[in-house]
């Protein structure tokens, strides 16, 4: 393993990361969209909002990545692979978010929100100052969680042609024949990057502690 | 873009064997990946220190480290250490060691979930070793296990569909092939989809099954 | 006297229960009126009538002569109030809960100045000041930086109790405040209690400090099975001969403080 290779590696985990992480923010954003949408009173929202979650988490990555990338261009609509991916990874951790965030919403005490009512704030104000914060701090191990499985399900982006950290061990492995070492190097650069992001989870735990030790 | 269900039609026999491929790949992953679990947690809990260790790094590793990439290594990269395997058997030992690491913390929750007082008692009452596994273990722990190894069965099947990287000729695989060969996107979607959500809301409701037939276990 | 709440034929149920019966209550301003009663006769749920929290199923409430909720004609048809309209009345109404309920993520000072940011949209700096006020009036400003989870039970709900000052109501209703509190702390929230009093403020008070509310109330309300079994001053109520039930439900509170009145 020189260390041009790895040096290789190293640039494609990066890309990796940014792939995530972006998908990771759009899919929290939908996410709490879906959840939303799936406590809202309108009946008929509510059921969208839940086959929109069975159908994200019931069928595998793989086969919403191979549908975004071949059926859309079917359909007219021409999109680079790496948008193509972004949009899938999007689309399936916003449903695995919604339903975190479903239970952290329904987990804030009512009386906060009673409190808040005869202070006069408005349900938007109650939304977005009370009931957000609260839910998302009982929803934050759930939510890094996640972003752990995405930083693991980008993998599978590499089969639609996106050269991030997977694809650039196979290109790598492929032409140097020399695979055991290429692919334990590009674990080793997930496992790492996913150590990482689980201390980063937990940092964000204490600084969200709001007095506890 | 219309509907072919000709094609679906003509197509029938391949896609309902890729579909045994896929049930049967889950099947013996999940067996294979349950039975690792339970050793591995097993091992973890009664064996020694050194070996709680090395079971940890499996776990860790084996957890923090991506499928495919784990799958490449495995079918690519076996030849190389003087493990030739075909794509099939490949996916299933990947599975099983991938699934295994999962399973075996979710065992080790199980077994610490039991309280120890319900050990204590069944001691001091006189009951062997393993009489005190096979009677007041296992059936506890099987009942706070159950709603994960739900979730993880079903994570196995899911996980199913990256065996098709490596050309095994499951659901995934074939329906892309049959997709891309008659320009049959829609069709294809819809096989795919209907294949995986309907075997996952059927692993679903049999686990749902079964939590009502252990609650009477339940540690309450 | 006026009246700040007036209360007329109030009833409502939870399901197939009927908590409170056709309530007929007045609550003098400028003065402490204590509702006290058995678990279960309804206090708590009149006083969340009062704050709204509780939508009563018939019956008027009026705050300062403007209607709370709902209006009702001389046919008794019932015409609810608009959202903006139910919040300036209860811009006057100030609430302290059982629970304290505040909010976790804000230190003391954020919690009291929160409402004078959003609802009263004052500059921060200045929002932050009279929230200081607040707390310097119940002696907590040393503690203007601390989470709620770094306070004690009564110090917190006295922050509650200045949240609910900070924006100047005219009424402030009190639900069971103590009761969440460990005796040693009860203390300190009534004190605060009995200084709002002192300076005029009108309150409702729901309690089982029998004691409490026989020194402070001006009137005393007593509940019962969802009827209001009498009402008047401490002397009426308190004095003998007493109603049966009240000497019925102040042996159980013998231990209490309520010793002072017999």
């Amino acid at each position: 393993m020189t260390p041009n290779l790895f040096g290789l590696l190293v640039e494609a985990a990066l890309y990796t990361v940014l792939l995530s992480a972006i998908s990771i923010v759009i899919g929290i954003a939908i996410g709490m969209g879906v959840a939303s949408a799936r406590a809202s009173s309108h009946l008929a929202l509510a059921f969208v909002a839940r086959v929109y979650v069975s159908f994200f988490r019931g069928v595998p990555l793989l086969v919403q990545l191979l549908v975004i990338y071949n059926l859309l261009p079917a359909v007219g609509i021409n999109v680079p692979s790496d948008v193509a991916a972004v949009v899938g990874l999007s689309l399936c951790t916003s449903a695995y978010q919604a339903e975190n965030l479903r239970g952290g919403f329904l987990s804030v005490p009512k009386g906060l929100l009673e409190s808040a009512d005869m202070l006069g704030l408005t349900p938007w104000q109650q939304l977005v100052r009370i009931r957000a914060p609260i839910a998302f701090r009982l929803t934050l191990p759930a939510v890094v969680n996640e972003a752990i499985l995405i930083l693991k399900a980008s993998s599978l982006v590499s089969v639609v042609g996106v050269v991030e950290l997977t694809r650039m061990a196979q290109d790598l492995a492929n032409s140097t024949y020399a695979p055991i070492q290429l692919y334990s190097a590009a674990g080793l650069l997930y496992f790492l990057i996913n150590r990482v992001v689980a201390g980063l989870g937990a940092f964000a735990e204490r600084r969200m502690a709001w007095g506890r030790r | 873009m219309n509907f072919d269900v000709g094609l679906l039609i003509a197509k029938a026999p391949e896609i309902l064997n890729a579909l045994g491929v896929t049930i049967m790949a889950w099947l013996i992953g999940l067996v294979g990946a349950c039975i690792i679990g339970f050793a591995v947690a097993v091992a973890r809990r009664y064996g020694p220190r050194w070996l709680n260790g090395l079971l940890f790094g499996y776990v860790e590793v084996f957890r923090g480290t991506p499928f495919l990439v784990q799958l490449f290594l495995l079918y690519f990269g076996g030849p190389y250490a003087g493990l030739s395997l075909d794509a099939l058997p490949a996916g299933l030992m990947a599975l099983s060691v991938y699934g295994g690491a999962y399973f075996s913390e979710v065992f080790r929750l199980g077994f610490e979930g039991v309280p120890r007082g319900h050990v204590e008692a069944a001691e001091c009452a006189g009951l062997s070793r393993g009489q005190i596994v096979a009677r007041i273990l296992l059936p506890e722990m099987a009942v706070l296990v159950l709603p994960a190894s739900v979730n993880l069965a079903v994570v196995l099947l899911k996980e199913t569909s990256v065996l098709s990287i490596i050309t095994v000729q499951e659901l995934t695989f074939t329906a892309s092939a049959i997709g891309t060969e008659f320009y049959a996107f829609v069709e294809a979607l819809f096989v795919l989809a209907l294949g995986y959500w309907g075997l996952v809301e059927f692993a679903a409701a049999l686990g749902r099954v079964a939590e009502r037939r252990l609650a009477r276990f339940a540690v309450s | 006297m006026t009246n700040a709440i007036s209360v007329k034929s109030l009833s409502k149920s939870f399901g197939k229960t009927q908590v409170l019966q056709k309530i007929n209550l007045e609550f003098p301003a400028g003065a402490a009126t204590c509702v006290i009663g058995p678990s279960g006769s309804g206090k708590s749920t009149l006083l969340r009538c009062l704050s709204f929290l509780e939508e009563p199923d018939s019956g008027t409430i009026e705050v300062f002569g403007e209607p709370l909720g709902f209006t009702e004609d001389a046919q008794g048809k019932r015409a609810r109030i608009a959202a903006a309209r139910l919040r300036k009345v209860r811009a006057g109404i100030g609430m302290v809960f059982q629970q304290f309920n505040l909010w976790p993520h804000m230190t003391a000072l954020g919690n009291v100045s929160a409402a004078l940011k959003l609802v009263r949209k004052l500059p921060r700096a200045e929002a932050e000041d009279r929230a200081m006020a607040q707390l310097t009036r119940i002696g907590l400003e040393a503690r203007a930086g601390h989470y709620p989870s770094q306070l004690s039970g009564g110090q917190q709900q006295r922050v509650a109790i200045a949240r609910a000052l900070a924006l100047e109501p005219k009424i402030m209703l009190f639900d069971e405040a103590t009761a969440s509190l460990d005796p040693e702390l009860t203390g300190e929230v009534l004190a605060v209690m009995r200084g709002l009093a002192e300076d005029g403020m009108t309150m409702v008070i729901v309690t089982h400090e029998i004691g409490f509310a026989a020194s402070i109330g001006r009137v005393i309300a007593f509940l019962d099975h969802g009827q209001v079994l009498t009402s008047g001053g401490p002397q009426e109520v308190f004095g003998k001969p007493r109603h049966p039930r009240i000497e019925q439900f102040l042996d159980t509170y013998l231990d209490r403080g309520a010793a002072m009145l017999i």
